[in-house]
């Protein structure tokens, strides 16, 4: 049971008869009407519970763009329902306007939408659907609210995908200049053209050209279908908030252009988000259903407070990997975690691939380590500088290693772990 | 951004019958009004049975020594009706004929006025540890030399057994009584159980008739209060001085008993009588309103939130430990290694170069003279906060030189 605002002009209509009989009775006597009157609206309304709703979502819906959810309310009554419907969503799936007024004789139905923008990755998960069915009056309402269950999944938002197309270009680039690059490791025969003043006289196939008039020189292009493992670190340093972001969904948005990158090279991309165990998966999807099943998968990893088991890590990459592979740890550079969990079983992993560890920079760091206004604040600098010094020695000890180190702030993380997967593709390491 | 979900079949009713929500309803609330029930139940037996009692000396309710709630008792086993008040006005209002009208102590009463609007009553007065009151209706003056401030004496120095020696039959019905303190008067006044060797004028009661009013003044509260009034012939004295009339007013001033009669209306006469009922008509409308915002259309949604880990906590943390321990030491060395190696790197020497070699580079970038720039890159620790402060201001001041080259 509920009331609405018209309940309370019917008790208000009460003050004129006040004063026309000022006893305690009238205002007794009043109430005693108001209540009865809702009493009665209420059980004139159409029953809540006889109305069937259905809710309909899209699967899923990239983080930041709108999606529609679709109630369908049909009366199934024998009375005309009069309601206010409320299609309650958690408050990150930003539902805009989620009230509906429906007025719906017997037996009809209606569609009743509501726009969510959501604002978190991840999967929602829809609240009830409250009816709230008004009397004939419009005085009191009864009111019931329905499971109906529905899930949105938000996808990263991969605004990083802005970086892609100079990226792409790079990566043609490199495939043309073939002619100019020296072959060797990593490249492979791609044609046979004719020399153009400039090239390199070594790329001169001798016997091609006896065959013809010309002077034909050997193109190479840097080798196809390489194998690349994206592994996302979930452990308790991606949790770490840098620039009121995770560090989680930085590196989301790095793996997804790496992978929107490297598949269009011809690589092929297979992703693990891990912590102590496989929190996603991908494998053995490739060309147009690699990026949304990356979507999928990593619209749900979320940091756990745990450390992260690099043996076990290591472990995954070889019984995933047979071949030389590029390894990509998306992790942070966090001197005390690195030495105790990384460094000690980096090597297993060095020795038979080429390893790359990106990590999100924090510009907190630089921040504190200038600042010099009070005592407290240069003690403060002194151990943002110790931290930054162990940081950068504990990434001289993994480039000893033979691990390439990125570490950029949030936002350049994505072109910047590009870029290197770019370089070593031109260097033919992978 | 992908195509909508095969339509999940409609969801009809929440899964409840009337019957269950109303069971489910009870147990939810079921608790609260068991618990309202009780504290009504504990509430009533409370406020039902127990007689008003307070502590006030001669209160007619009051159970302590000083009070007198086994004379009210009394007189109201033989019929008395009391009207106990603390308030002139009450006392007005009480006033008619057949009424005694007992003023228990004059010690709250400041106002001339007020004492003489008792003459004015019609009920017969008894004055009981009343020395003004006495002194301005019936000229009868409390003795200053055994009880100069006409106080409430209970204590133990009562005088027993004063024989009545007068002819006032109440004070003969008594026989004797005890009594500490002293009140003269002449005639017409009445005066009784005076000392065997006192002035005929002196007693320890006094009865008179001024312009048609009886006035009994006792000298002393004693007889009246439950401590004393088994005692000789207090009991029958204060019975017959308070039981003459079927009404007895037990007027005992209340502190600040200004008022003698109300000076205007109040605000609360003023105020016409509608209002009242238009208050609580008015409150109606709040309680519907109240109904009307205070139900949810569906519960609250909540979110569930992530960790909130901030990013430089641990350097921070690691900070304080250094503050705490007031490490000046391991702050330095890190500002100084800091700043080495910035300047090894602008200066294109390794990360791994001797000092020595540092040094030299430096002081050529700067200009400044190797000594200088040793002591500030190698020099001791400082040993408190100005002189880490001064290190780190000039740690800037010749990274900022290097840099400049």
């Amino acid at each position: 049971m509920a009331l609405t605002w018209r309940a309370v002009v019917l008790a208000a209509l009460g003050i004129p008869a006040v004063l026309v009989v000022p006893v305690t009775g009238t205002v007794l006597l009043w109430a005693v009407v108001v209540v009865a009157v809702c009493v009665l609206d209420a059980a004139l309304a159409a029953s809540p519970r006889q109305v069937a709703v259905a809710r309909t979502v899209p699967s899923s819906v990239r983080l930041g763009e709108p999606a529609t959810s679709e109630v369908t309310v049909t009366n199934v009554s024998s009375r005309r329902l009069r309601a206010v419907l409320r299609d309650a969503w958690p408050p990150s799936s930003g539902a805009v306007a989620p009230r509906h007024r429906v007025d719906l004789p017997p037996g009809d139905g209606r569609r009743l939408r509501t726009t969510l923008v959501p604002t978190r990755r991840g999967d929602a998960h829809a609240d009830r659907v409250t009816i709230r069915s008004l009397g004939p009056l419009g005085i009191a309402a009864r009111q019931a609210s329905l499971e109906v269950p529905a899930r949105l999944r938000v996808l990263p938002e991969f605004a990083s995908r802005r970086h892609l197309p100079s990226r792409l270009a790079r990566l043609r680039e490199l495939d043309g200049r073939a002619a100019v690059q020296v072959r060797g490791a990593g490249t492979e025969f791609d044609s046979l053209r004719e020399y153009v003043i400039g090239d390199d006289v070594r790329s001169i196939d001798w016997r091609a050209s006896a065959r013809r008039a010309d002077v034909v020189v050997r193109t190479w292009r840097p080798e196809r279908d390489r194998r690349l493992l994206v592994v996302l670190d979930t452990g308790r340093t991606s949790a770490v908030r840098v620039l009121d972001a995770p560090r989680i969904d930085a590196s989301i948005e790095a793996a997804l252009l790496l992978a929107a990158l490297a598949t269009r090279a011809g690589d092929r991309v297979e992703l693990l988000a891990y912590d102590r165990r496989v929190r996603a998966r991908v494998a053995g999807t490739g060309g147009p259903r690699l990026m949304p099943a990356l979507a999928d998968a990593l619209s749900t990893a979320q940091p756990e407070l745990i450390e992260t088991d690099w043996a076990g890590v290591v472990a995954q990459v070889r019984q995933r990997l047979s071949q030389r592979a590029l390894v990509v740890l998306l992790t942070a550079l966090d001197p005390a975690a690195v030495e105790q969990g990384l460094l000690p079983v980096v090597g297993q992993l060095t020795d038979r691939h080429q390893v790359v560890l990106a990590s999100v920079a924090d510009p907190e760091l630089a921040a504190l380590s200038r600042q010099r206004s009070t005592a407290a604040e240069v003690f403060d600098a002194a151990a943002a500088e110790r931290v930054g010094l162990e940081r950068a020695a504990v990434a001289v000890r993994l480039r000893q290693r033979g691990v390439e180190v990125v570490e950029a702030l949030p936002a350049e993380l994505a072109p910047r772990l590009a870029d290197t997967y770019l370089a070593l593709k031109a260097a033919g390491r992978l | 951004m992908t195509g909508y979900a095969l339509a999940p079949a409609p969801v009809v009713g929440d899964g409840t019958t009337a019957r269950s929500r109303a069971r489910s309803r009870w147990r939810r609330w079921r608790g609260p009004v068991v618990g309202l029930v009780v504290v009504v139940f504990v509430a009533l037996l409370a406020a039902l049975p127990a007689p008003r009692t307070s502590n006030l000396p001669l209160a007619p309710d009051s159970t302590a020594a000083t009070g007198a709630r086994a004379a009210a008792q009394i007189l109201e086993g033989q019929g008395v009706d009391i009207t106990f008040v603390r308030h002139l006005a009450d006392v007005q209002a009480a006033d008619g004929p057949d009424t005694t009208l007992l003023l228990a102590g004059d010690a709250n009463l400041w106002d001339e006025d007020q004492i003489a609007a008792l003459g004015e009553l019609e009920a017969d007065l008894a004055l009981v540890d009343a020395g003004s009151a006495a002194a301005q209706l019936a000229a009868i003056s409390y003795a200053p030399s055994q009880d100069p401030a006409g106080g409430a004496s209970t204590d133990g120095s009562a005088v027993a057994g004063v024989a009545a020696r007068c002819d006032d039959p109440d004070a003969v019905a008594a026989g004797s009584v005890t009594a500490s303190g002293r009140l003269q008067a002449v005639p017409p006044a009445v005066v009784c159980f005076r000392g065997p060797d006192e002035d005929p004028t002196q007693g320890a009661y006094a009865v008179t008739t001024v312009a048609g009013q009886r006035i009994a003044v006792l000298a002393s509260a004693g007889p009246l209060t439950n401590a004393q009034i088994d005692e000789a012939g207090n009991a029958a004295l204060v019975l017959r001085m308070l039981g003459r009339h079927p009404h007895l007013v037990w007027y005992l001033p209340a502190p600040f008993d200004t008022a003698g009669a109300p000076t205007g209306p109040g605000v609360g006469d003023l105020v016409p009588p509608v209002v009242g009922v238009l208050a609580l008509q008015l409150l109606l409308v709040v309680l519907v309103a109240a109904v009307w915002r205070g139900r949810r259309l569906g519960r609250l949604v909540t979110e569930p939130m992530p960790v909130v880990v901030p990013s430089a906590e641990a350097t921070r943390g690691r900070g304080r430990l250094y503050r705490r321990s007031r490490s000046y030491g391991h702050a330095a060395a890190a500002l100084r290694a800091g700043t080495a190696t910035r300047c090894a790197r602008r200066l294109g020497l390794a990360g791994s170069a001797p000092a020595p070699q540092l040094i030299d580079a430096v002081a050529l970038a700067t200009g400044r003279s190797t000594h200088d720039v040793a002591a500030l890159l190698y020099g001791p620790p400082p040993t408190d906060d100005s002189a880490l402060a001064r290190l780190a201001r000039d740690l800037d001041d010749i990274e900022s030189e290097v840099h400049r080259s």
